[in-house]
């Protein structure tokens, strides 16, 4: 049984972003020596997320637009407001940013993929985001491969 | 659409390449600024400030020597960022107590390269009116440096509001004429005081970096315009209003784009993101 755990570091540019990381998770399976198993994904952030869709640029567009809409960085005047609104001692900051929790928690901050014969599988049109919800900062992504190795593995 | 602007007020407490260089200066963003956020790469700020249309950012130090027995961010820290970055416009920090006062600043600024002087009364524990401030205040005014003061309300658990007053810098705006001082976060709560006093002496500016409830839109609408109506701004202060965010308190967009929503013409926002600001650091080059 192999586990590797990874970290990488994105930079995101924008306020909401959406970037794709399925390179980056098919590099750390090639390099696990993991054959047969699974690989996951998952932002240490909790105004990030990490989510799969279709990787074309008119769907980040919508994904982006529609958890705006649901979960709005300033709610429409006259309609609600955000208990997270307040001074955070422990930040030494006031937090106001619970529409990009909230977006977190929609879109999820993981995602899983089996492994087979040393590759990642997806589908045709899958990719792996990591989503941006209160950029631009750098995050922490955890990569980590999980399974059974060559014959000689599997003690 | 405006000119990029300045931000006039900025603390580089996160920024990584400085904390792995000088592993001391994480012990003041977590113990004296109690900022828990992660460190960033010095290209977060620089996007930062690209998000929010401003294209530089004066960064502060802090000389808390008397008061709490430390410098947290030294003159020759900032003078080290500043070579990082052509972004950054550095401001010396000086103990008021010190009795090298007048002589630590005239080397930040001749030596180092510094632009301003910032001093945080509740911080440094003295009260702006306090005579022993005035051959700092001397001095600045002689090398055409503005001073940014600390006003109004302060977060850190070992400072005292009475310090930040805004009525307690009227006796430095009288007796120093020449000498520009800016009073920072409004001076909030007391916000009314501060635009008396900017009403007053027009050498006495205010910086829009103010956040203490809801969010940066609801805040400053609050401040500046039920507080105080916009138009006094609008009319009376407008070369007296400069763009601040106190990054990374808050983040350098919100603020910005707070600013840009209360409804001040485009004429105006140019002067407070910008030519304020110039003004005020141009005079001492």
């Amino acid at each position: 049984m192999i586990v590797k755990l990874i970290r990488i570091e994105v930079q995101s540019r924008q306020d909401l972003e959406m970037i794709d990381i399925t390179g980056q998770i098919e590099r750390a399976v090639a390099d696990s020596g993991v054959r047969d198993g699974l690989v996951w994904a998952m932002t240490t952030h909790t105004s990030a997320g990490v989510l799969v869709t279709e990787g074309i640029e008119c769907l980040e567009r919508d994904v982006l637009a529609h958890l705006e809409r649901l979960a709005p960085k300033q709610p429409p005047e006259g309609t609600y407001g955000y208990w997270h609104n307040r001074y955070l001692d422990f930040d030494g900051r006031l937090g106001f940013n619970a529409g990009d929790h909230l977006k977190s928690i929609l879109s999820g901050v993981n995602c899983i993929f089996p492994v087979e014969n040393g590759k990642m599988v997806r589908g045709s049109r899958q990719k792996a985001y990591f989503v941006e919800y209160d950029g631009p900062l750098a995050r922490t992504v955890l990569i980590q491969v999980l399974g059974e190795g060559s014959t000689n593995d599997k003690t | 659409m405006r000119t990029p602007g300045i931000d006039f007020h900025t603390h580089p407490l996160l920024v990584r390449e400085m904390v792995e260089r000088h592993p001391e200066l994480a012990k003041a963003a977590r113990e004296t600024y109690y900022i828990g956020n992660n460190f960033q790469p010095l290209e977060t700020f620089h996007l930062e400030l690209d998000l929010a249309g401003i294209e530089k950012a004066v960064v502060l130090p802090m000389d808390a020597s008397t008061a709490a027995g430390a410098v947290f961010w030294t003159n020759e820290h900032i003078a080290e960022l500043c070579r990082m970055s052509t972004r950054f416009i550095g401001f010396a920090s000086v103990d008021p107590h010190r009795k090298d006062a007048p002589e630590r600043l005239t080397c930040a600024v001749q030596t180092l390269g510094l632009r301003g002087l910032k001093l945080n009364p509740p911080m440094q524990r003295f009260f702006p009116d306090d005579p022993l401030a005035y051959p700092l205040y001397e001095t600045a005014r002689d090398l055409g440096v503005p001073i940014l003061f600390h006003a109004g309300m302060s977060w850190e658990p070992g400072s005292r509001l009475q310090y930040g007053h805004p009525l307690r810098f009227e006796n430095v705006a009288a007796d120093f004429p020449k000498l520009r001082i800016v009073l920072a976060h409004l001076a909030w709560p007391w916000v009314v005081e501060a635009v008396a006093l900017a009403l007053k002496y027009p050498n006495v500016h205010l910086d829009t970096s103010a956040l203490y409830f809801d969010n940066p839109r609801d805040f400053l609408r609050f401040a500046m315009t039920h507080q105080v109506p916009l138009t006094v701004f609008e009319r009376s202060l407008r070369k007296q209003l400069v763009f601040g965010s106190n990054y990374p308190r808050v983040e350098i967009k919100n603020m910005a784009a707070a600013i840009d929503a209360l409804g001040f013409s485009e004429e105006c926002l140019n002067m407070v993101f910008r030519r304020n600001a110039d003004a005020l650091l141009e005079a001492g080059r």
